[in-house]
């Protein structure tokens, strides 16, 4: 993650709804439990939304949309894998809670990375995540 | 775009390598997980047959040993079934009964073997217990019936004697979802058509005995096996349309002797 200078100085506004596309995936995250599409459709709809606005809430509501992605078919897997613990005569493994596990700290931090990076968005300042960020300047532009 | 794959590669490769490295502890032990194993099984199998038998005498005829298990073990190789996973026991007891216990064990009552009026029919009540065993079935409702910890501690020999008795008639008198017996009826069914006997004779041993007095104590495998007549229903519909090969496992005399050694 690093702090770099935006293109443009931007507005109060702007960096209210750029900092709403984070606070969107964590309050979906919440409700979304334990399915893991439900944070991803959130964010997509706010995307969608804010697609025709400016180039810097667009450029985070994308870096946003392509965090939860990712994670996306990460939790998917374990969701499934969980089902089917349930429901079918699959046994509890040593690497189904090392996936689970693994799938917890890597959640917990994109949680917190998510928070710092809506405090610091909504101030105004330009947060780039290691390559999300580099993504994100790749599909997003002015 | 070279710097974004670079950085791609390196975020899975963490991924990766986080999880291998929490592959390294032991979670299962950690986290005191339960889980049946095939030793828990094999052991809580073995420790409800020794109750069975310290109850009830076990018949050691090797006439009667020999008939079951031609059948049987034309059944398993019509099959591709393991038949060293079946162990057949032929109890001497008047209720018609037969049921499947953990570790593949098969308990036939002489009774049942008494009350059946051809080979196919008594062909039809050992597909279905060998499907319930195939199936995994038996585990199933153990663990659904009486709890995985209650099984666990009777399996790791910490049963009270009152647990494991709760365990045996939970087994014996142990009547499935409709589901769980539909499917072991079908997949019965099935075994009987691979092994080129009449299905039929399953059909008719559940029809009789729902026509019989269901409250006597004698009938238990289908007092325990609801819905006979719609079981028997069910089974002549899925075998309508099929085109089955006939024949008898066992000769008539062998058959004739096996019930004489109960008459």
């Amino acid at each position: 993650m690093n702090h770099s200078t935006f293109t443009y100085e931007p507005g109060e506004h702007e960096a209210e709804s750029a900092s709403n596309s984070y606070v969107m995936s964590l309050i979906a995250i919440i409700a979304g439990l334990p399915l893991p599409i439900v944070n991803l459709i959130a964010t997509l709809i706010f995307y969608l939304g804010n697609r025709k606005s400016t180039y810097f809430v667009r450029w985070h509501c994308t870096q946003a949309l392509l965090s939860q992605l990712s994670l996306l078919f990460l939790n998917s897997y374990g969701f499934w894998w969980t089902v089917s613990i349930i429901i079918s005569d699959e046994l509890i493994t040593n690497n189904y809670l090392a996936y689970i596990i693994t799938l917890i700290v890597f959640n917990i931090i994109e949680f917190v990375t998510t928070i710092y990076t809506a405090i610091q968005v909504r101030k105004g300042k330009h947060v780039s995540w290691w390559f999300y960020g580099t993504l994100t300047n790749l599909v997003c532009k002015p | 775009m070279k710097k974004i794959i670079f950085q791609g590669v390196i975020l899975l490769l963490i991924v990766f390598s986080a999880f291998m490295c929490m592959r390294q502890l032991n979670w299962v032990k950690l986290f005191h997980v339960q889980q049946i194993t095939v030793k828990s099984e094999q052991k809580l199998g073995d420790l409800l047959l020794d109750v069975i038998l310290s109850a009830d005498k076990e018949n050691k005829s090797i006439q009667v040993y020999n008939s079951i298990d031609s059948i049987v073990n034309h059944i398993c190789l019509k099959n591709n079934i393991n038949r060293e996973q079946i162990k057949i026991h032929v109890v001497e007891k008047d209720e018609i009964n037969a049921f499947a216990m953990p570790n593949g064990h098969l308990i036939v009552y002489s009774g049942l073997i008494q009350n059946s009026d051809n080979q196919e029919e008594l062909t039809g009540v050992l597909c279905h217990e060998i499907a319930h065993i195939q199936l995994n079935h038996v585990m199933k409702k153990m663990i659904s019936e009486m709890g995985l910890s209650m099984i666990i501690s009777i399996s790791s020999g910490n049963g009270s004697p009152v647990l494991i008795k709760k365990a045996l008639q939970k087994l014996s008198s142990l009547s499935y979802e409709r589901t769980l017996e539909k499917e072991a009826d079908l997949k019965g069914v099935d075994y009987m058509i691979n092994a080129e006997v009449d299905p039929s004779g399953l059909a008719e041993f559940l029809f009789k005995q729902s026509n019989e007095n269901a409250t006597s104590n004698y009938l238990q495998w289908a007092s325990s096996h609801p819905d006979s007549r719609d079981r028997a229903v069910y089974i002549n519909d899925y075998i309508k349309n099929k085109n089955i090969a006939k024949r008898s496992i066992l000769c008539k005399s062998t058959w004739n002797n096996l019930k004489d050694n109960f008459n």
